[in-house]
């Protein structure tokens, strides 16, 4: 796959820029193509903490730590992955933490309180994501109301519904095979990597071909672009929302079956540090609203912050000073790439 | 009726007012000591940050481009903290200190958004969503553990000066702020920028200007709400730092305010914060379990957004989508 960062069709521009002037062309605007093309700072950021990290903390470069490093990214990630799609599609989706508590307590009260096997619970997971993931994206875009508060809305319900459901105290614990799954010691058929994160790496890579690759994906991307050429084009642009957003739901609550997994219980707060982390990996990867982006993208972002993170929590920072440090690393990566165009270009 | 549905549409907020006067009669009637004089500063202290925050929201909503501030909650909240938790252990809670360095830290904040975002460019959610992470972060280093403290004029701005609700009177300051400026060319700009930001500069007008005045009113209110919250609470805590932010938003949108700028008004924000306030208090004096009131808030969230929508547009709904990312 030389999928990183193809994306000749929606970043045409900013190279037509780069050819007509390519004689003289000023180094920075060479660079910042191939920015586009290769996400250059975030590989250059990626690389420079993970060495930072490994000449200043002792142990920060054992297999044990890179692998729960990977865990921590592959859940990330994987927050990260529905957004993605949402915010290529124009929207946002502020429901995911909602979404990712609900796969967590529905999986683990089933299987545990409830006795039941774990497919059916499972199979209650995916429904209920698909459910009502699907009618966020179709209130959105049926009515014209701000994803926003729509998604808002939808994640006070689900709260509320599961808190009543649980008496507003989940019990229950995982199965072992999922905790096994998401364990940093546990291997994938004799591979020395924990299941979670070749799930991850399935993800990627069915979201990485099925957003470029397919009719779907296109789909998406016009809509995305441009909602009201895309109707024109025949794109039926409201299936594409409501699929968006149920696509979005199912692998937050996915995430939550997982999450329920590693922590053994359900907790109604479990996505929320998920929120403003997964959409930070989806900008800092370079994803932009409307349709410029895709999960490449959003895998490198999440890789960028699990290895910040883990480099400032190694250096001793308090939680207090990890924060600003984030906030301000941030600006600063996405300094390179992630900016507007001025004004007087857009007349 | 018609009639009606036209006044409503031509006011987007028009819709949100009604709804509030409706829920205010159904607590009336829920609880009838909601409508007994002595009960008003309470209420009004609680719902003042909310309101505020929600006002503190919408000029940087209507200076269009997507430019959503989604630090304003983080912002208040290190307000509070830095006066219930720094200013008043250390004597210097007195008003002339503590209202200017409030206001001036959320002006000074507000401004840097501004700036990172009309200068530097860059998107509006991503650079508040840096200053939200930063903030709670200052926040968590200036005070790890909650703290609670009060002093005379923050007591009365939580209860009432003289006769007059103290949530009211801040409540009022940045509708009066607001009205001031209706009196200069800025809102006319605002509305500008907001509704075609390239046309506007095509048109020489300041956009630049135009945006960076529109956060640091922003931050200036949030400073206000953040004094509001202080008065209201008599306490700050560093891990409630994200409470108002998406709520804020929420009641801008349901306030008949357009999130992709130009169309809207502080109006319609402190009445979509009245709808999502007075739900909470009419589900609380019905004595509704709190588990319900998640669930039934949320419906109602979602009830009030659709039919503000459908009612302010006749006709075919628009593409959700070509409202514009974010929105």
């Amino acid at each position: 796959m030389s999928a990183i960062g193809e994306n000749r069709a929606t970043e045409g521009a900013a190279q037509v820029t780069d050819s007509t002037g390519s004689q003289g062309a000023r180094w920075w605007v060479r660079v910042g193509a191939v920015q586009r093309r290769y996400q250059l700072a975030q590989i250059l950021a990626l690389v420079a903490l993970f060495e930072w990290g490994t000449w200043t903390i002792t142990d920060f470069a054992t297999k044990q730590s890179v692998l729960s490093m990977l865990v921590a990214a592959s859940f990330l990630g994987l927050a990260g992955a529905g957004q993605t799609i949402v915010v290529l599609v124009g929207g946002i989706d502020f429901s995911i933490p909602a979404f990712i508590s609900g796969g967590a307590i529905i999986v683990t009260n089933l299987t545990s309180s409830d006795h039941w096997a774990f497919v059916p619970a499972l199979l209650v997971v995916i429904v209920f994501a698909v459910v009502l993931g699907a009618a966020n994206g179709y209130v959105a875009h049926r009515f014209a109301v701000p994803p926003l508060v729509v998604t808002l809305g939808m994640a006070s319900l689900i709260t509320g519904a599961l808190l009543i459901w649980t008496n507003s105290a989940p019990t229950g614990g995982a199965p072992a095979f999922l905790t096994r799954l998401t364990s940093v010691s546990s291997t994938t058929f004799g591979i020395g990597v924990p299941p979670v994160v070749v799930i991850w790496a399935v993800v990627a890579v069915i979201l990485g071909v099925g957003l470029r690759r397919t009719i779907a994906g296109r789909k998406l991307y016009a809509t995305g672009a441009n909602p009201v050429a895309a109707e024109l084009s025949l794109v039926k642009t409201r299936r594409v929302w409501t699929g968006a957003y149920a696509l979005s739901a199912l692998l937050a609550a996915l995430l939550g079956v997982l999450l329920g997994g590693y922590t053994s219980s359900g907790n109604i707060t479990l996505g929320d540090p998920y929120l403003f982390q997964g959409l930070a990996a989806v900008i800092v990867g370079g994803t932009a609203f409307g349709a410029r982006g895709n999960y490449w993208k959003t895998v490198l972002g999440a890789l960028v912050l699990t290895v910040l993170s883990t480099v400032l929590v190694g250096k001793g920072y308090s939680n207090a000073d990890q924060q600003i440090i984030f906030g301000v690393l941030i600006l600063v990566v996405v300094a390179g790439y992630g900016r507007e165009s001025r004004l007087r270009d857009r007349i | 009726m018609s009639e009606l549905l036209a006044q409503v549409r031509r006011w987007p907020w028009g819709f949100a007012a009604v709804v509030a006067i409706a829920l205010l009669v159904a607590n009336v009637i829920a609880r009838a000591s909601f409508a007994t004089p002595s009960s008003w500063p309470s209420t009004l202290a609680d719902f003042a940050p909310f309101a505020i925050a929600a006002m503190a929201t919408t000029p940087a909503v209507l200076s269009g481009g997507g430019s959503v501030d989604i630090s304003i909650g983080p912002l208040l909240n290190l307000v509070s903290i830095i006066i219930v938790g720094v200013l008043i252990p250390h004597g210097l809670g007195s008003f002339w200190v503590a209202v200017p360095i409030a206001l001036a830290t959320g002006a000074v904040v507000g401004f840097v958004n501004g700036v990172l975002v009309a200068v530097f460019r860059y998107q509006a959610v991503l650079s508040t969503l840096c200053a939200l992470f930063v903030l709670t972060g200052i926040g968590l280093a200036v005070l790890s553990q909650p703290a609670s403290g009060t002093t005379g004029w923050l007591s009365d701005l939580g209860n009432s000066v003289g006769p007059i609700p103290g949530g009211l009177i801040l409540i009022l300051i940045p509708v009066a702020v607001w009205i001031a400026l209706g009196r200069t060319s800025f809102l006319r700009s605002l509305y500008c920028v907001g509704g075609d930001d390239v046309a506007s500069y095509s048109a020489g007008a300041n956009v630049t200007g135009v945006r960076i005045v529109a956060f640091t009113l922003g931050g200036l209110f949030a400073g206000i709400a953040g004094i509001a919250y202080a008065a209201a609470t008599q306490s700050a805590d560093a891990g409630q730092a994200t409470q108002y932010t998406l709520p804020a938003i929420a009641a801008v949108a349901i306030g008949g305010t357009s999130l992709l700028g130009g169309r809207g008004s502080l109006l319609g924000a402190i009445a979509g914060a009245a709808i999502m306030f007075l739900i909470q208090t009419l589900l609380d004096s019905l004595n509704v379990s709190s588990n319900w009131v998640q669930l039934i808030y949320g419906a109602i969230l979602l009830f009030a957004i659709v039919l503000s929508s459908v009612l302010a547009r006749p006709g075919r709904p628009t593409l959700a989508a070509a409202e514009g990312p974010v929105a």
